[in-house]
């Protein structure tokens, strides 16, 4: 198995486990439920499948249950609607489960599957995600497989997203960058990338995102969307300026100290535009 | 207007850093443009007798309201304090709970939204602008002067693409009723059908427009629950799945969430979905 690639992932190192003698698979599960704002808890007695599926195409075997985080345990009565005909012994693992879900920050705990043997139960196959906001806290460092560009963008601060396109974006704020992006597909053109400046952008930030995105080898037309109350235009141009690359910039700017940002840049050649469609289409039509 | 009216007494939670002094000055500012009460105190713990923007400093919101009269919180308080500061709020007797603060890890969230709601307690956010009632109150971040007062209600997962869709309508002679932003997290407090069923009640607004993106099911669903007329635009028609595009709960997970499903399941409700947000004044015109 080694030097062959699993799902575009290169195999580094595997794992060996004692043969379990498996008489039943079970699947259980913790996960953050954006609609209830509490812990769903899933629990089939058809484990070893991709879950998924299985709720796709038979949801009726899948048990769930929804718990406030307030509460510090699964009350019993919960437990016994989700465990059904699984032996009482599951029902303490669900509780050890629902605690590392909780303690540890998770967004998803799972374990699948939980396989019952002469011996008794036992986690074959188990999966913890923590929430990226919690990481600091539960003192994990994160070692992601990151290009460089990408660990750039982490450094600064900025959220990027890398895509096969030519035009470059960057954006203040997740929604108008996405928005951006949607446009270009949408005048069918090819984004190179997404990035949020996110708020305040200064000369300084702004430098470094279009430098950033300039040297994405595929960008040949760079765009910058920002909008904002508190972005100051005129340190937007001050950092477009600053940066000094050799693609062309189409810039749209709203803001505070709009004008002077505006002249600062058309003085020195570059492309104004009075909003983001205008922007995209000037741009797609630039790379035709 | 919807939450809150000019004549609530604004806390602004985490009141001395660079964020919450900055908008205690732009709140206070709108609030004399309307004669509403304002931004009546700052709590920062620790730094109580200080003053914050001109707005006396108390070290817990419990002492703020023995000298003052205030019904709404906004936070800006950092991610790892920014849950506690939502109960605080709700313990207090706030009704509202305006969390502007980014990065809170979402057990946090979790926890104080359910608090809060043992108190009566709304929260918007976190990681939002906040909402603004154009000729009524400003509470958080947006830019006040791209806003009219009118009929249109606007509820949005983003920040600023939320200010360039009200820009449109303020173009196009739409003015506004509300406008909240519920917040880029994957749990958020008030949810689309938390706003619409607000909306309902209100006397001022009209026709609703749901700004969406990748991620969850929220945005349909808020349209399945309400009798309004709405219109919707849902960004990251072009995002690739499992990468997260700026907001934490953007992401497209296990094939949920996609741009593209989203808009189908809002058509079948006949639901109009904007293309572009250029055409949102458009659909709106039409199904007023």
């Amino acid at each position: 198995m080694f030097g062959k690639s699993i799902k575009g992932v290169a195999v580094k190192e595997i794992l060996a486990e004692e043969r379990l003698e498996i008489q039943h698979e079970y699947y259980a599960s913790i996960a953050v439920d954006r609609s209830t704002k509490e812990a769903l808890i899933l629990f089939t007695e058809e484990g070893g499948v991709d879950i998924e599926i299985l709720a796709r195409e038979r949801p009726s075997a899948i048990r769930r249950a929804s718990l406030p985080l307030l509460m510090t345990d699964i009350p019993p009565f919960m437990l016994r609607d989700l465990l059904g005909e699984a032996p009482r012994e599951a029902g303490k693992v669900l509780q050890s489960l629902y605690t590392a879900f909780c303690r540890k920050d998770a967004i998803l705990a799972e374990i699948n599957p939980l396989v019952a043997t002469p011996a008794g139960l036992f986690a074959a196959d188990a999966k913890l995600i923590v929430d990226d906001n919690a990481l600091r806290r539960q003192g994990i460092s994160c070692n992601r497989d990151m290009t460089d560009r990408e660990r750039e963008a982490e450094r600064h601060g900025f959220s990027y997203v890398e895509l096969e396109g030519n035009i470059g974006v960057i954006g203040n704020g997740a929604g108008l960058t996405m928005a951006t992006l949607d446009l270009i597909s949408f005048f069918k053109g090819k984004a190179a990338n997404f990035l949020d400046v996110g708020g305040g952008a200064d000369q300084e930030r702004v430098m470094h995102a279009v430098r950033l995105v300039a040297g994405v080898p595929s960008v040949k037309v760079i765009i910058v969307n920002l909008l904002g109350g508190i972005t100051r235009c005129d340190e937007v141009a001050r950092g477009i300026i600053a940066a000094g690359i050799s693609q062309e910039v189409f810039v749209r700017l709203a803001g505070t100290n709009e004008e002077e940002g505006r002249s600062l840049l058309s003085e020195r050649g570059y492309r104004m535009v009075g909003s983001m469609e205008e922007a995209v289409r000037a741009a797609v039509e630039a790379v035709r | 207007m919807i939450y809150a009216d000019k004549s609530a007494g604004i806390i602004v939670a985490g009141a001395t850093g660079r964020q919450g002094a900055f908008h205690i000055a732009l709140m206070n500012e709108y609030a004399k443009t309307v004669g509403g009460a304002g931004v009546v105190a700052g709590v920062t713990p620790g730094k109580g007798g200080q003053v914050a923007s001109g707005v006396p400093v108390y070290n817990s919101i419990r002492e703020a309201m023995a000298d003052i009269d205030a019904e709404v919180s906004v936070i800006f308080v950092p991610a790892a304090a920014a849950g506690d500061s939502i109960m605080e709020s709700a313990n207090a007797g706030l009704s509202l709970a305006v969390t502007i603060t980014e990065h809170i890890p979402v057990h946090d969230t979790m926890n104080a939204i359910a608090f809060a709601k043992l108190h009566d307690c709304a929260v918007i956010g976190p990681n939002g602008p906040g909402l603004l009632s154009p000729g009524e109150i400003k509470l958080g971040i947006m830019p006040s002067h791209l806003f009219s007062r009118g009929n249109i209600g606007v509820i949005s997962r983003s920040g600023t693409l939320t200010y360039e869709i009200v820009d449109e309508l303020t173009k196009a002679g739409l003015g506004q009723s509300t406008v909240v932003g519920i917040g880029g997290d994957p749990v958020v407090g008030q949810t689309f059908s938390d706003v619409l069923r607000r909306f309902e009640e209100d006397q001022q607004t009209k026709a609703v427009v749901l700004i969406g993106e990748v991620g969850g099911a929220l945005e349909e669903e808020g349209a399945r629950s309400t009798n309004l007329p709405i219109a919707a635009y849902i960004a990251g028609i072009s995002a690739p799945p499992e990468k997260r595009m700026g907001h934490a709960g953007a992401i497209i997970e296990g094939g949920e969430g996609d741009a593209r499903s989203k808009i189908e399941r809002l058509q079948k409700m006949e639901v109009p979905v904007a293309s572009r947000p250029s055409e949102i004044p458009g659909i709106i015109k039409k199904i007023l």
